[in-house]
């Protein structure tokens, strides 16, 4: 028993100290001004104020970055989880020519550094009339999360006994039916995890973001509150903190409901290599 | 039940997934077909909120002025601007105003033809109406103006806090760094640290030790933009550098200008290096020192060695792939109209300061609290300000140097100042490859 | 007969087969394979990047850079970093994993908790931990201070080795969950026979997890590793941020060295090469990765 609770205690330990920047992080943003440069600094603040917080949304663009990046990553995930299904269940379960090499395309594109995908990028994108739009941001992302989607989707489709979907054929379903009534079914794990990764991604994302669109109304979080809050004169703690409570509240919620997916999916398949 | 029956079903399913994907693209398209006639696009890194409330009032009066024109205010990040711009000029979707950038990063940009001349929206502002010589720094290789101060900045001013000078028995403001060494000593305790100057990798670390160099007596370039950085001034730029170390915050290694203003703000360092946004964040944020703090030129080697002031020369500039040059080119002269403009400089009083005659002495100008209240800091910031330089224009005897950017970019001057005063390097050697890796960046 | 229909439904199977994949290559090759061709055919150039006009080098980019030794100091940088935040990562993330295995008090509190460095945006977390550090301000300072551990704030960020030290800290901190799930995952399907058998055979805990759960999470590793590794030698949001590549270049990657090149120098020519040899360098080491982990296997 008294081996129970130690080990308990050891690992709330660990688990609060690795939470313990996140509980800075809160009590910073609740700190008025005047208290933020004490030193040594109050642990618990002696006055509590949510002013940082209704300064945001009263007085700056937050609520604009905020949708911005709620369609973005809304999109992008949509649009990636979609082509990354379809794709999956090619490679995994149809045979043709090329489809060993692919898998292993998939991984290259991985490599490329970001860092030189911008430029290139940037003047297909507005070779496409698309600079300055979310859409553009939409089409960037998918360069690092259509790889890691196909790639997480395809463990998980492997992990499908292939029986289930030979014996849908025989009772004759078509493939794409059976895709429909028997693979999508048992793939949901795996694509809502795979979502999650995905919108993550896009969610957090900043170097595309700083420099692919340039307009208030087009632009992430990230970015976003970056710019506002970091300048040559003056970092905004307070505000900075209060924001990055706010960021961070979404995926919050996001992963609250959808917790148990997120290491399900991973079991179901295994991820194979 | 055969194979093809169920494939057309397949089909628009699939044809499904892709419609919903096409509407919302739809929904995350640009909605260019509302703009009006001209849309105008200005960009700043200077984007804080008080800021943007009066280039807000500058826009609306223009726009109401010449229906059919609207205007768009953009922050660009200020660290991030060159990937930013990079994007813009390769692709052509270039911003029409450009305003807030270093005069050094224009003249880059000018050399490479990005740049419209801006002679002509210099008449129209008045160019009797500029301090003499305002203009010089943006003067390029051809003789054509490439843009001009939208502000001054005296950027290395030296800030000190009356009562802790008083304290500590310091009778006058520092003129020499031996004075301000000492002064820095006396003051520095009871957690109070002497000075907050950088040592980070970073563009403030390199601007203000440029500063230093000059402030011993030497230079970066010779008049002919021959390197000259290898000099016993530098060197005793880098002793007096490595000297201050142990009187700044331990931190100091990783500051740039954000720490180094909040460190003196705050009360941490008895003494400041920056412009004069100290004056407001210190009425904003820590009033109880707000009637100690003023501030003078910074110290240098020896008083015969005239005070260097770094001014970044803030600017305005217009892309030369502006589709809407004529537009443009009215609205940068329009940012002048002392109504707005007014309104911009008080938005940062005392930090960016008026590079027009007619302004500094306006009435509505100086009906501000802080510049009414800090007058005589105010005015030694604008001379000093207005007789300022910075790396792509060091004396006014230097030709125009079109790669300052790019040698204040690559964090060269930075990397001396941390390799020889933190990690203790031999400063002959350290000094003999910065000036082959200048040379090479003026080269390449 | 029969095998000819046969033949022609597995025909009408590629068919569709390729139908599906095509979306996917598709978007590949716009949003990769055309931005890779560019970066090697622009590291070919000398050239400005505002402008993106130059003239033709041909090698001459990659002779320079093999020549120079800010190269081959960063590829070392890269290295440091890559494997001292990535074992980290593998280490703290197999072992919370255990622990989250094992039925503590609140457990699903505590899963997300230690899930959510991963989930918050880099810039958050850089911001967090610059001001966690903060000489004057920063509470890790206040509290080691307090706690007599030392007499002067610690410099974490501006010094070496500080500061290799505190961003490989941060790099594990923030990506660290990520095996965790990963393992976590894997973990709920080792069958509880398999312990029961080796209970019964007198294994202790220890010989417990290297006989059964090791051998188990193998498959899991082999992928997790690559992954991390891949990601964490690009990683650029984060050293950018957190030290900028300071102090002098101890910390500067690769990757921020082709962002300097790219745009502070203006050098986009350059900035691709040095792209290329990087992607080159990782190439060789996931093919010897791919290799070695593929020989165990058979």
């Amino acid at each position: 028993m008294i081996r129970r609770v130690l080990f308990n205690l050891m690992a709330w330990a660990i688990v609060l100290a690795v939470a313990f920047p996140l509980f800075w992080m809160v009590v910073t943003s609740l700190k008025p001004q005047s208290e933020l440069f004490r030193r040594p600094p109050t642990i618990l603040p002696e006055v509590t104020t949510f002013e940082h917080y209704w300064r945001l949304l009263s007085e700056t663009n937050f609520l604009t970055y905020f949708q911005n990046s709620v369609v973005l990553s809304v999109v992008t995930t949509v649009v990636v989880v979609s082509i990354a299904t379809l794709g999956a269940y090619s490679i995994v379960r149809f045979k043709y020519w090329g489809r060993e090499s692919l898998a292993f395309l998939v991984l290259f594109t991985y490599l490329l550094p970001s860092v030189v995908l911008i430029i290139p990028l940037y003047l297909m994108l507005v070779g496409l009339g698309l600079s300055n739009t979310i859409f553009s941001l939409v089409i960037a992302y998918t360069t690092f999360a259509l790889p890691y989607a196909l790639w997480l989707l395809r463990s998980f489709m492997a992990g499908i006994p292939e029986d289930l979907e030979s014996a849908a054929l025989v009772d004759g379903a078509s493939r794409m039916g059976a895709f429909r009534d028997v693979i999508l079914p048992q793939l949901l794990p795996g694509i809502i995890s795979t979502a999650l990764f995905t919108f993550i991604l896009s969610w957090n994302e900043y170097l595309y973001a700083l420099v692919l669109v340039n307009s208030d109304n087009t632009r992430p979080l990230t970015t976003g509150v970056m710019n506002m809050l970091i300048s040559s004169f003056n970092v905004e703690w307070s505000l900075l903190m209060a924001a990055s409570v706010m960021m961070s509240v979404p995926l919050i919620i996001v992963f609250a409901f959808l917790q148990s997916y997120l290491t399900r999916g991973f079991g179901a398949g295994g991820v194979k290599g | 039940m055969s194979n093809s029956g169920n494939g057309k079903f397949d089909v628009t399913r699939r044809g499904a997934l892709k419609g919903l994907a096409a509407s919302t693209v739809l929904a995350t398209l640009p909605v260019r077909a509302w703009a009006q006639d001209v849309t105008l696009r200005w960009w700043s890194p200077q984007g804080s909120p008080d800021q943007v409330a009066a280039y807000k009032f500058q826009i609306e009066q223009f726009e109401a002025m010449h229906p059919g024109i609207k205007v768009v205010f953009e922050t660009t990040s200020d660290e991030g601007y060159a990937p930013q711009l990079a994007a813009a000029f390769s692709s052509g979707e270039v911003p029409d105003v450009v305003t807030h950038l270093p005069s050094f990063a224009v003249a880059s940009y000018y050399a490479n033809g990005l740049v419209e001349p801006f002679d002509d929206v210099i008449e129209a502002i008045g160019a009797d109406d500029y301090y003499a010589g305002a203009n010089d720094v943006f003067k390029a290789a051809d003789g054509k103006y490439i843009g001009t101060g939208i502000g001054n900045t005296a950027a290395n001013m030296l800030w000190l806090r009356k009562d802790l000078m008083e304290a500590a028995g310091v009778d006058k403001a520092p003129e020499t760094w031996d004075e301000l060494r000492a002064a820095c000593q006396a003051m520095q305790g009871g957690g109070v640290y002497g000075a907050p100057l950088p040592y980070g990798r970073n563009s403030m670390t390199s601007l203000i030790f440029i500063g230093v160099i000059h402030q011993a007596g030497g230079q970066v370039f010779t008049p002919d933009l021959e390197v000259d950085i290898d000099s016993d001034a530098t060197r005793a730029a880098l002793d007096f550098y490595a000297s201050m170390r142990e009187l700044c915050p331990p931190g100091a290694t990783n500051y740039s200008w954000g720490e180094s203003l909040t460190a003196f703000v705050s009360g941490a360092s008895a003494t400041g290096i920056y412009a004069g946004r100290v004056l407001a964040n210190v009425n904003a944020q820590n009033p109880g020192i707000a009637n100690s703090v003023t501030c003078v030129t910074y110290p240098r080697i020896s008083t015969d060695v005239a005070p260097w002031t770094f001014n970044d020369f803030p600017s305005v500039f217009i892309p030369a792939q502006s589709k809407h040059k004529d537009a443009a080119k009215m609205f940068a002269a329009f940012l002048f109209n002392p109504e707005g403009y007014i309104k911009q400089l008080h938005a940062a009083p005392g930090h960016v300061l008026p590079v027009l005659k007619s302004i500094s002495t306006n009435p509505m100008y100086l009906d501000n609290a802080i510049i009414k209240a800090y007058e005589s800091e105010v005015d030694l910031m604008a001379s000093a300000a207005a007789g300022g330089y910075n790396l792509g224009y060091e004396s006014a005897a230097h030709k125009s140097n079109d790669k300052g950017g790019e040698v204040v970019g690559s964090g060269v001057i930075a990397d001396l100042v941390q390799r020889v005063v933190l990690n203790g390097e031999n400063a002959d050697t350290v000094l003999g490859e910065t000036s082959k890796t200048i040379e090479a960046i003026m080269k390449g | 007969m029969i095998k000819n229909k046969q033949t022609k439904l597995e025909r009408h199977y590629a068919t569709l087969g390729m139908m599906l994949i095509a979306p996917t290559v598709l978007v590949f090759c716009a949003v990769i394979v055309y931005p890779l061709v560019s970066a090697i055919y622009l590291s070919l150039f000398d050239i400005y990047t505002p402008t993106l006009q130059g003239e033709w080098v041909g090698l001459d980019n990659y002779r320079e850079l093999l020549g120079k030794g800010e190269f081959w100091a960063s590829l070392r940088t890269n290295l440091i970093w890559t494997v001292g935040t990535l074992s980290l990562q593998i280490l703290f993330g197999i072992g919370m994993a255990l622990v989250l295995h094992q039925n503590i008090w609140f457990r699903s509190l505590a899963r997300s908790l230690i899930l959510f460095p991963y989930f918050i945006s880099t810039v958050v977390a850089v911001l967090v931990w610059r001001w966690l550090f903060n000489d004057l301000y920063g509470i890790l300072n206040h509290l080691m201070m307090a706690a007599g551990l030392i007499d002067m704030p610690v410099d974490y960020l501006g010094s070496m080795p500080n500061a290799m030290i505190s961003v490989i800290l941060v790099g594990a901190w923030k990506y660290f969950p990520f095996v965790v799930i990963a393992v976590l995952a894997r973990l709920q399907t080792i069958p509880d026979s398999l312990y029961e058998a080796a209970r019964i055979d007198g294994a202790g805990p220890v010989a417990r997890f290297f006989d059964i759960t090791l051998p188990q999470l193998r498959d899991v590793l082999v992928v997790i590793i690559m992954l991390r590794a891949i990601w964490d030698f690009k990683e650029f949001d984060l050293i950018f941020l957190l030290t900028g590549g300071g102090p002098v270049t101890s910390t500067q990657t690769l990757p921020l060295l082709v962002y300097k090149e790219a745009f502070s120098l203006n050098n986009m020519g350059m900035a691709a090469a040095y792209a290329v040899a990087m992607m080159a360098v990782m190439l060789v080491f996931m093919i010897l990765y791919i290799r070695k982990t593929g020989e165990k296997d058979a």
